[in-house]
């Protein structure tokens, strides 16, 4: 790169000031990336609880489901899942951290109870209606789940982009710069011998 | 917005139990691969949840496509740990935090 710069003092001056706006950004990108790493490690630790919670609650609804099919027949079970009309609802808004857009979901209706069921409290049965439960709490924990692992996946992708820029800027692009304003200065110097010789030269004659 | 659930019969019952309505019962990849695609573009969908084993099968660019999504955000589950975003951390920071 020093090579492809003349060595002027007005792109001396232009360098400079290119060096002085580059070292701010980087300082900014390097505040940015301390502080989605910051909200990563709060989210992190909220994320691998809820997926725990997530993975043992499914593994319940597996069972009470398995249950209710061996006990009152698969077609029973169908026939009540068939029933369902109303169910659960979300909505999805946009939120910002620190410039990255992750999801906010909201669930409504999200439980239902015997009495809000088709097949209401003499129509169902027990085992049903326990499975029907164990599912209503797996997708509240899957709302949770999911508006928190998009959150992260965010996150750790501009965390990611962030720390390349940050590297770039800290090895690659302010070093060049140095780099090239040291060549200038040395030339500039150069070219002022060059000259005080020149006219030492032409006194003594 | 309603929930959308991707997998075999057996998945998706529980959740039709609970009252999803939007059910989607592929029977080969490539029709896994057209309903996930087809549920992206769908304004009505806030969140589809799919089963694990039936996410890893398919294409590496639609899986992308898919953990970018925010309407609708895709998540999925299964009875297994799933180590997809553990690794991806850890590619990505240079440590492992999932402790």
């Amino acid at each position: 790169m020093a090579l492809d710069i003349k060595p002027t003092r007005s792109e001396l001056i232009n360098l400079k000031r290119r060096i002085k706006q580059t070292s701010s950004g980087y300082n900014l990108l390097k505040m940015k990336r301390d502080g989605l790493f910051f909200e990563f490690r709060t989210l992190l630790a909220e994320m691998i609880a809820a997926r725990e919670e997530l993975v043992g609650t499914y593994r319940d609804a597996l069972k009470s489901i398995a249950l209710a099919s061996s006990i009152e027949g698969g077609l029973a079970v169908k026939s009540a899942a068939i029933a369902a009309t109303s169910g659960p609802e979300v909505t999805v808004s946009r939120r910002n951290i620190m410039g990255v857009v992750v999801p906010k979901v909201d669930g409504t209706n999200l439980t239902t109870t015997v009495e809000t069921r088709p097949t209401g409290i003499i129509g169902g049965s027990p085992y049903i209606d326990e499975s029907a439960d164990s599912y209503s709490v797996l997708i509240s924990k899957i709302v949770k789940a999911a508006e928190m692992e998009a959150t992260l996946k965010r996150l750790l992708e501009e965390i990611e982009a962030t720390k390349r820029r940050v590297n770039a800027l800290e090895f690659v692009v302010i070093p060049e710069m140095k780099e090239a304003q040291s060549f200038i200065q040395l030339r500039l110097e150069e070219m002022e011998r060059e000259e005080t010789f020149r006219l030492k030269r032409f006194k003594n004659k | 917005m309603e929930i959308a659930v991707v997998g075999s019969l057996d998945f998706t019952l529980g959740f039709q139990l609970a009252g999803v309505l939007r059910l989607h019962n592929p029977e080969n990849l490539d029709e896994l691969t057209s309903t996930m695609k087809s549920l992206l573009n769908e304004k009505e969908i806030g969140v589809v949840v799919i089963d694990n084993s039936d996410l890893l099968q398919l294409p590496e660019r639609l899986r992308v496509q898919l953990s970018e999504s925010i309407t609708p955000t895709v998540l999925g589950i299964g009875t297994e740990e799933d180590n997809t975003l553990r690794e991806s951390i850890k590619s990505a920071l240079g440590v492992d935090l999932w402790k």
